[in-house]
C-alpha cells in the first residue's frame, strides 16, 4: 500500500444521534422543534439534544466556550479512544489538527453582538469575544489535549468537510504531520435559520413531514448541526500499530464551480471504474437545485452501476457535515465485494467535491 | 541543492494597506518612515475619543459580478488578487488555480449587532445581502469569481497567523501537486466587532504603537490585504515568470497553552522558527531578518523575544528584528501576509526597515533591534512570523533566487 494512502483509524461524532464513539449504525433520528428561540409556528431540524459533556469526557470544561467548541472537545475525546491512540507515546508537535467549519463559533458571536447591542461596542463582554473567533475550537482540542502540531480552521462554504480531509491529507503528504485529527462542525442558530426562512431554501418539513432527496416531493432541505472527529494517519503508521481502520482516502478533487461534479468525480476514481464503488454518498440535501446538478453527475460518472446513498435524508443540511456523511453511510455498506465509495460534495455557492476511499 | 520541482517560487504580489494600492506605495511609505496610525474615521462605533488605527481612507472599484455582494473583506482581498494575478493570467494554467484566502473578521464588517435581537426583521430590512459574506470562505470566494479560477477557494481563519498560514499551506498544495499554481494570503478590515473585541481585553494602546517597547501598551488595528501567486520554481521557469523570491521553508505549530495568552517561554514559536529552518536546510546564521509578530502587547513581546533567543541559540550575531506593525497596526488575518510582502520587499531593495516608536527596548543579548531609520543592508534569507489567539504559529523563510546555491 503506497505510504501516500491514508487511513481513518478512529471516529467520534456529535451529532443528532447524540455523542458516539466508532461508526453510528443502522440508527434512526427524528426531527425535533426548535425551542432555542421564539419561532411563528413549529420549526423543525436535525439538532444535537443537548448534553453535558462532562458526562462524556469526566472532567472536561466547557461552560464559557461556544458549543462547537464543547462539541469538538468531545469528537476529538471519543476519535481518540476509538483509535486506540495513546498522546502519552506520541510526538505531539507532529500532530497536526484540521477544522472544517461553515460558520465557526456563531453562538457566542451572537452573544457578541447581543452584549454590543445592549452596551454599545465601547462596553462588550470581554469573556465572549476570544470565544467568537473562528479558529476557537480547534485551538481548545490543541490546548486541552496537548497537541502542538500545525492547527488549522478552514472554511468552505457547504464543503468545509471535505476540505478538511483534503486539507489534513495535504499536510501529512507534505510531511507536515504524521497524524491528523480531522475535524468538521456547525452548530445552528436562530441568525442562521431565520437566513434559510428568508431564502426561501428550506422545505416545508421543517413545519411538516420530512423531505425526501430526489423525489419529486423535495421541496427544500432541513437543517442540521453536528461536530465529527476522525484520526487519520498513514496506511502503513496504522497498520504498524495495529489500529483499526475504517476507511482509507485514496485521493480527492475540488472545483470553485459546482457544475464541475463530472469532471472532479471521474478524477477521484483515478483509474477504477463504478462496478468498484461500493456506495455513492451524495450530498443532495432536498433542494430541487442541488439535487438536479449532483443527480445529473451521478448518472453520468455512475450510470446504474453504483448505489447511492444521501445521508442529509436523516442528517439535515450544514455546511461542515461531509465527513459526518461518510461516517453514517459506513453503516449502511453492503455488497463488501466492492472496494471503494465516493463521497460527492456539491455547494452552489463554493462549488464541488469528489473524494475517494478504500474500504474495509 | 533542492531540486526545483520541490521549491515554491513567489510570483506575483498584490498589496493594499493603509499605505496605497501596490508594493511600491508599500515600500515607499516604509522608507520614509511615514506612520499610517491616526485617529479611526471611516466609522463611528462610538468611541470617544476615536480608537488610533490604521486605515484605507478610499477604495478603488473592482466592478460587479452577478451574484456576489463584497464586503469590504471581500474588496480589499479582489484588489490583492486582481494585482498579484497580473503577471500570470497569460498562463494557460492559471485558471485551474485555486485561492486559499485568510481572514478572521470576513463579513462582520457588514453586520450590526440588531441582527440578533429579531434576524427576521433585520434581513426584512435590508440586511439581507449583506449576511451573506458572513463567511470565512467569502474573501477567498470572491477572489476565485472575480480572477475566474476553477480550483479550489478557501478560506483559512486562525487568528493573527492566518495569512502566513494561508501562505505555508497553499505552498504545500503547490509542492505536492495540487494545484499548478495557488493564490494565497491575507485580507482584513476595519470593523466594530473586533475593535469592540480588543477593547473589551484591555488590548489597545490609545496612542500609537511601541512594539517591543518598555513602555508598550498595546495594539493598534489596522486594515489591508497580501495576495502572492504560488507555483512551483520549475513551473515558474517553465512560463518564464519572474521570481520575486523563493518560500524556501515554512512551519507551523500551536502553543497549546491558553485561549489568548502565548506561551511565556515562546516555545510554540520558536519551534515553528527552527523546524521552517530545517525544512529551508538553513542554519540560523543565514537568516539576516525577522520581521516579526511585534504586537505591542505586554505579553506577546516578551514571549516573543524568548522565542528568538531559544531559536537563534548559536548565531554568531544578534538577530535583526523589527515589527513593521509600528507603520501600518495589527491587520489580524492579513498581517502575516502584508509581512511577508514587507520581507520580500526588504530582501529585493536590501533595506531593513524598523520598528517606529521604539525607544527603549526589551534587552536582549540575541536581538539586533531595529530602530528609528530604515537600514542599508543586503538580505538573501529573510524570516517573517506569526502568532494568534488560539495559540497558532507560523514561520515563513524567504530567499532571492540567485542565493539559491549559496545557502
Amino acid at each position: 500500500m503506497s505510504p501516500h494512502q491514508l487511513s481513518i483509524t478512529g471516529i467520534g461524532t456529535v451529532s443528532p444521534f447524540g455523542p458516539l464513539r466508532g461508526l453510528i449504525g443502522q440508527r434512526k433520528t427524528e426531527l425535533r422543534t426548535v425551542t432555542a428561540w421564539p419561532t411563528d409556528g413549529v420549526r423543525r431540524a436535525f439538532l444535537v439534544e443537548p448534553f453535558r459533556p462532562a458526562d462524556v469526557v469526566p472532567g472536561l470544561k466547557t461552560r464559557r466556550l461556544d458549543r462547537l467548541s464543547g462539541w469538538c472537545l468531545v469528537a476529538t475525546a471519543l476519535a481518540l479512544a476509538d483509535a486506540r491512540l495513546d498522546l502519552n507515546g506520541e510526538n505531539r508537535s507532529r500532530i497536526a489538527v484540521v477544522l472544517g467549519t461553515g460558520f465557526g463559533c456563531i453562538e457566542l458571536t451572537e452573544a457578541f453582538l447581543q452584549s454590543a447591542a445592549a452596551n454599545g461596542y465601547a462596553q462588550a463582554d470581554p469573556i465572549l469575544f476570544p470565544e467568537t473567533l473562528t479558529n476557537a475550537p480547534a485551538a481548545h482540542v490543541a490546548r486541552v489535549f496537548g497537541i502542538r502540531g500545525p492547527n488549522i480552521t478552514l472554511s468552505h462554504k457547504g464543503l468545509s468537510g471535505e476540505g478538511a480531509v483534503m486539507q489534513a491529507a495535504s499536510l501529512l503528504r507534505g510531511g507536515q504531520a504524521d497524524l491528523a485529527i480531522v475535524l468538521a462542525g456547525d452548530t445552528l442558530t436562530r441568525t442562521m435559520y431565520e437566513w434559510f426562512e428568508a431564502a426561501a431554501v428550506l422545505s416545508r418539513a421543517a413545519s411538516a413531514p420530512a423531505p425526501v432527496p430526489f423525489s419529486p416531493q423535495r421541496d427544500g432541505f432541513v437543517p442540521g448541526e453536528s461536530a465529527t472527529a476522525v484520526v487519520m494517519e498513514s496506511a502503513d503508521r496504522a497498520r504498524s500499530r495495529g489500529a483499526p481502520v475504517y476507511a482509507t482516502f485514496r485521493t480527492g478533487f475540488m472545483a470553485s464551480d459546482p457544475n464541475a461534479g463530472v469532471s472532479v468525480a471521474r478524477r477521484a476514481l483515478a483509474g477504477s471504474s463504478p462496478p468498484d464503488v461500493r456506495m455513492v454518498i451524495a450530498s443532495t440535501n432536498g433542494s430541487a437545485a442541488l439535487d438536479d446538478l449532483e443527480g445529473a453527475t451521478i448518472r453520468e460518472v455512475f450510470g446504474g452501476e453504483a448505489p447511492v446513498i444521501a445521508p442529509k435524508t436523516f442528517l439535515g443540511e450544514s455546511d461542515s457535515c461531509g465527513i459526518l456523511r461518510l461516517i453514517a453511510a459506513l453503516s449502511w455498506a453492503d455488497n463488501q465485494a466492492r472496494p471503494l465509495a465516493m463521497l460527492l460534495g456539491t455547494s452552489l455557492a463554493g462549488g464541488c467535491a469528489a473524494l475517494s476511499f478504500e474500504l474495509r | 541543492m533542492a531540486r526545483s520541482s520541490n521549491l515554491v517560487a513567489i510570483t506575483g504580489i498584490g498589496v493594499i494597506s493603509p499605505f496605497g494600492r501596490g508594493l511600491n506605495a508599500l515600500s515607499s511609505g516604509l522608507l520614509a518612515c511615514r506612520s499610517c496610525l491616526k485617529p479611526l474615521t471611516i466609522f463611528d462605533a462610538g468611541w470617544n475619543p476615536p480608537p488610533v488605527v490604521a486605515e484605507i481612507p478610499e477604495l478603488p472599484e473592482v466592478g460587479d459580478r452577478s451574484g456576489f455582494r463584497l464586503s469590504r473583506t471581500d474588496h480589499l482581498a479582489v484588489i490583492a488578487a486582481l494585482d498579484a494575478a497580473e503577471a500570470a493570467r497569460d498562463c494557460s494554467d492559471f485558471l485551474e488555480s485555486g485561492a486559499v484566502i485568510a481572514t478572521t473578521v470576513a463579513g462582520l464588517t457588514e453586520i450590526a449587532p440588531a441582527i440578533v435581537s429579531n434576524p427576521a426583521q433585520y434581513y426584512r430590512a435590508g440586511g439581507f445581502a449583506s449576511a451573506t459574506s458572513y463567511q470565512a470562505s467569502h474573501p477567498a470566494d470572491a477572489v476565485g469569481a472575480w480572477l475566474g479560477l476553477r480550483g479550489p477557494c478557501w478560506g483559512v481563519s486562525v487568528a493573527c497567523a492566518s495569512g502566513a498560514m494561508a501562505i505555508a499551506l497553499a505552498a504545500d498544495m503547490v509542492r505536492t501537486g495540487y494545484a499548478p499554481m495557488m493564490l494565497a494570503g491575507g485580507s482584513d478590515a476595519l470593523a466594530p466587532f473586533t475593535l469592540s473585541g480588543f477593547n473589551s481585553l484591555r488590548a489597545l494602546d490609545p496612542d500609537p504603537c511601541r512594539p517591543f517597547d518598555k513602555s508598550r501598551k498595546g495594539l493598534n488595528l489596522g486594515e489591508g490585504a497580501a495576495v502572492f501567486v504560488l507555483e512551483t520554481l520549475e513551473h515558474a521557469k517553465a512560463r518564464n515568470a519572474k521570481v520575486l523570491a523563493i518560500l524556501r521553508g515554512w512551519a507551523m505549530t500551536n502553543d497549546a497553552f491558553h485561549p489568548t495568552a502565548p506561551d511565556e517561554q515562546g516555545r510554540g514559536l520558536s519551534e515553528s522558527m527552527a523546524s521552517a529552518m530545517a525544512m529551508a536546510g538553513v542554519a540560523p546564521d543565514a537568516v539576516g531578518y525577522v520581521n516579526s509578530h511585534g504586537t505591542g502587547t505586554p505579553l506577546n513581546d516578551v514571549a516573543e523575544v524568548k522565542a528568538y533567543e531559544t531559536a537563534f541559540r548559536g548565531r554568531g550575531s544578534p538577530m535583526p528584528v523589527s515589527s513593521t506593525k509600528s507603520f501600518f497596526g495589527h491587520c489580524l488575518g492579513a498581517a502575516g501576509a502584508l509581512e511577508a510582502a514587507v520581507t520580500i520587499v526588504s530582501m529585493r531593495s536590501s533595506t531593513l526597515f524598523p520598528t517606529l516608536q521604539l525607544t527603549d527596548p526589551i534587552e536582549s543579548p540575541a536581538i539586533d533591534w531595529l530602530m528609528a531609520r530604515p537600514r542599508r543592508q543586503p538580505l538573501p534569507v529573510g524570516m517573517t512570523v506569526s502568532a494568534g489567539f488560539g495559540g497558532s504559529n507560523t514561520s515563513l523563510i524567504f530567499e532571492l533566487e540567485g542565493n539559491l546555491d549559496r545557502v
